[in-house]
């Protein structure tokens, strides 16, 4: 390579100036980058607008003059940080790159892999094409990258040769570049393991978790399966990050150390009590990656909307989980998604995120749009292990599978029943009595029936609070529809909530603008802070949901509501003294 | 077409929230708090009550029905306490249950 500025206009110190320049970003350079490039003019310009640096003509390196009036201007000993230095620097080298990239030997921006990194996703909808919008946009260290893959290339090759941090900040760019050149400059130390959000912390536990991926024993596809709510009928596509405790050796005992296990879920978020099938269709949701507690997970699912998980482990070595966790760590961070029902579903979502974080999965035909589909192409490729199903009883035990709870209720019944001798059919018929009615069958149970008739009660209390929420949920758009109705006390209250919500479900809305990528040592303690912040408050927002939440209710509601409470408590008290009575084993 | 389209948007942070925020109150309303560090007995009691649902059909079908909250927590038990080793699984789940 050999650049060539055209001094012609110039005085002896501004050639000067210009060759210590060009010489400072040519030292920068990997040596396969400079063997590839021939000779460049280069010439400084005063008819660039403002905000272009430079350009890269098909023979020529233009320049713009301001640069090198501000280049000369610099204090005697300024480094990379001095604004002027590094403007001036990045220009030449973002220029530069362009060279390079246009080269036989170059050809970045065109690698299919770069593209996966650098967030131009394959579609599965699209016969393989990517997506011409580049939804990888938060913490950006400059936006213009995300204008088209040759200036990703170019931007990302000032960061890659600039910054100390890259490496750190862009991990899997920095290897790639790094492969690519077979060399890498000199870099610092990272923040260790990848950090993630979680909105729904327990108390005392940091609002950030750090996840060191070597405690990650496996990942699982973990599969939410249809039911006949319009909402749900394809299933939901998660993955199931399955985390060792601390002090447990990586190992299949890992498996049962649910409360430590995680959950990469891609969600749109509703900023309303509404979901709107026109808002679904148009892309007006966004759709960004959480990390949730998998008992949370399997909570909501089971318990509440009444369906069974799956899962399935993915063949995955040790490397790729490291690949896979770090890609979802990007994602969380910087990815702010759109949600379309057909094109960019969760299951697209997370094909996507297999496709690019582990880049074996890139040359299987797993494309999907629905998360069922997406499983049966998994196990076809045998990459997910379908066959922990094939034992139903040790499946469950083990983990693989967690059974809606209302597939429970009918048998529950029918121990109750038969050691009481109720006069109703079926577990239906029964929870449709009111709370009153069950009452006096309650305390004529002994142990087992006690332990069934409990988790029948507890069915009646989720029912009564989804009651409760489609009540409250039609009092406040009856309320947005009017609004002088003033009939809502609750709304102002739920607004809030709304909003904080909104806050935690933008993980890079927590942070101040200026650092890009991963989040790093300094970021985190910021993020741990602001984040216990909204936690709190959000935490804080839901009690008092809860406690005016009674308030709003009609009163023959929050008599039902109160009456299955009661019975609740009661059947409580009733197992601790049946287990006394029986001489049971007391735990601490 | 909208009918198949509303495929699997899980309705996202709020209305989940919303529900849980209702659901869930019974069994331990008063979430004890869980400290961070490893053994500590306020995370080793969340397994355990956590399991308390499953305890309760475990109970009620006679160990016929057996989900993997009930097997942590069977294991839990027994690493840490002796007299949980020499126990059942049936003495466990009842007492489980009766906590």
């Amino acid at each position: 390579m050999r650049l060539q500025p055209d001094t012609a206009s110039l005085t002896p110190e501004q050639t000067a100036a210009t060759q210590q320049l060009l010489d400072s970003a040519a030292q920068r350079l990997p040596p396969a980058w400079v063997a590839a490039l021939g000779s460049i003019p280069v010439a400084w310009r005063d008819d660039l607008p403002t905000q272009v640096h430079g350009r890269a003509k098909a023979k020529q390196l233009l320049l713009n003059r301001l640069l090198l009036e501000q280049w000369m201007a610099r204090p005697a000993n300024a480094g990379i940080d001095d604004p002027a230095t590094r403007a001036a620097l990045s220009a030449v080298l973002h220029e530069l790159a362009h060279f390079y990239d246009r080269t036989p030997q170059g050809r970045l921006s065109r690698a299919p892999r770069l593209l996966d990194l650098a967030g131009w996703q394959v579609s599965p909808l699209r016969l393989g094409l990517r997506t011409p919008h580049n939804a990888f946009s938060d913490r950006s260290p400059d936006p213009y990258e995300l204008s088209r893959a040759s200036e990703f290339v170019a931007v990302n090759l000032e960061h890659f040769l600039l910054d100390p941090d890259y490496a750190c900040r862009r991990p899997a760019l920095h290897r790639y570049f790094s492969e690519h050149f077979d060399w890498a400059p000199a870099g610092a130390g990272c923040a260790p393991g990848q950090v993630f959000l979680q909105a729904d912390a327990d108390d005392g536990e940091s609002a950030l978790l750090q996840l060191e991926p070597w405690r990650v024993y496996a990942v699982d596809y973990l599969l939410a399966e249809a039911n006949q709510e319009p909402m749900s009928r394809w299933g939901h596509s998660m993955l199931r990050l399955v985390i060792c405790a601390p002090g447990r050796p990586p190992g299949p005992d890992c498996r049962l150390d649910l409360r430590y296990h995680r959950v990469l879920s891609f969600r749109a978020f509703v900023d309303d009590v509404q979901i709107s099938s026109w808002r679904g269709l148009t892309g007006s949701y966004p759709s960004r990656l959480f990390l949730l507690p998998l008992e949370q997970v399997i909570d909501e699912y089971t318990k509440v909307e009444l369906r069974a998980l799956q899962s399935i482990p993915l063949r995955l070595d040790q490397t790729e989980i490291a690949g896979l966790l770090e890609r979802a760590a990007q994602a969380h961070w910087t990815y702010d998604g759109r949600y379309y029902f057909l094109s960019n579903n969760c299951a697209v979502e997370t094909f996507k995120l297999l496709h690019d974080g582990v880049p074996r999965l890139a040359d299987e035909p797993l494309a999907s749009i629905t998360p069922t589909g997406l499983l049966r192409r998994l196990t076809k490729a045998g990459i997910a292990d379908a066959s922990v199903l094939d034992d139903p009883a040790e499946a469950l035990r083990l983990g693989y599978r967690f059974e809606s709870a209302g597939v429970h209720y009918q048998a529950m019944f029918d121990v109750a029943r038969s050691g009481l001798g109720l006069p109703q059919q079926d577990a239906q018929e029964w929870l449709e009595l009111a709370p009153a009615q069950r009452a006096p069958w309650l305390e004529r149970a002994d142990l087992r029936a006690s332990a069934a008739l409990l988790l029948l009660e507890e069915a009646s209390l989720r029912q009564q609070e989804l009651l409760v929420r489609d009540e409250l949920k039609r009092r406040y758009l009856e309320q947005g529809a009017e609004p002088n109705a003033g009939g809502f006390e609750g709304e102002a209250a739920l607004r809030d909530f709304l909003r904080t919500e909104g806050f935690l479900s933008r993980p890079a809305a927590l942070l101040p603008n200026g650092g890009y990528g991963l989040p790093q040592t300094d970021e985190r303690k910021a993020l741990e802070l602001e984040g216990e912040r909204y936690a709190a408050q959000r935490k804080r927002q839901g009690v008092a949901l809860r406690v005016d939440a009674r308030k709003w209710m009609s009163p023959e509601r929050r008599s039902m509501f109160e009456g299955v409470e009661a019975n609740i408590d009661s059947l409580d008290k009733q197992l601790r003294r049946l287990h006394k009575e029986q001489g049971g084993m007391q735990l601490q | 077409m909208i009918r198949i389209a509303s495929a699997c948007l899980l309705l996202a942070l709020s209305v989940p929230a919303l529900a849980s925020s209702f659901a869930g109150s019974s069994a331990g309303a008063s979430s004890a708090g869980s400290s961070a560090s490893s053994g500590s007995s306020s995370g080793d009691d969340k397994v355990v009550r956590q399991a308390r649902d499953e305890a309760a059909s475990f109970v009620a079908s006679e160990g016929r029905i057996r989900g993997a909250r009930l097997e942590a927590a069977l294991r839990q038990l027994r690493e840490r306490d002796p007299a949980a080793r020499e126990a059942s699984d049936m003495q466990l789940a009842q007492a489980i249950l009766a906590l």
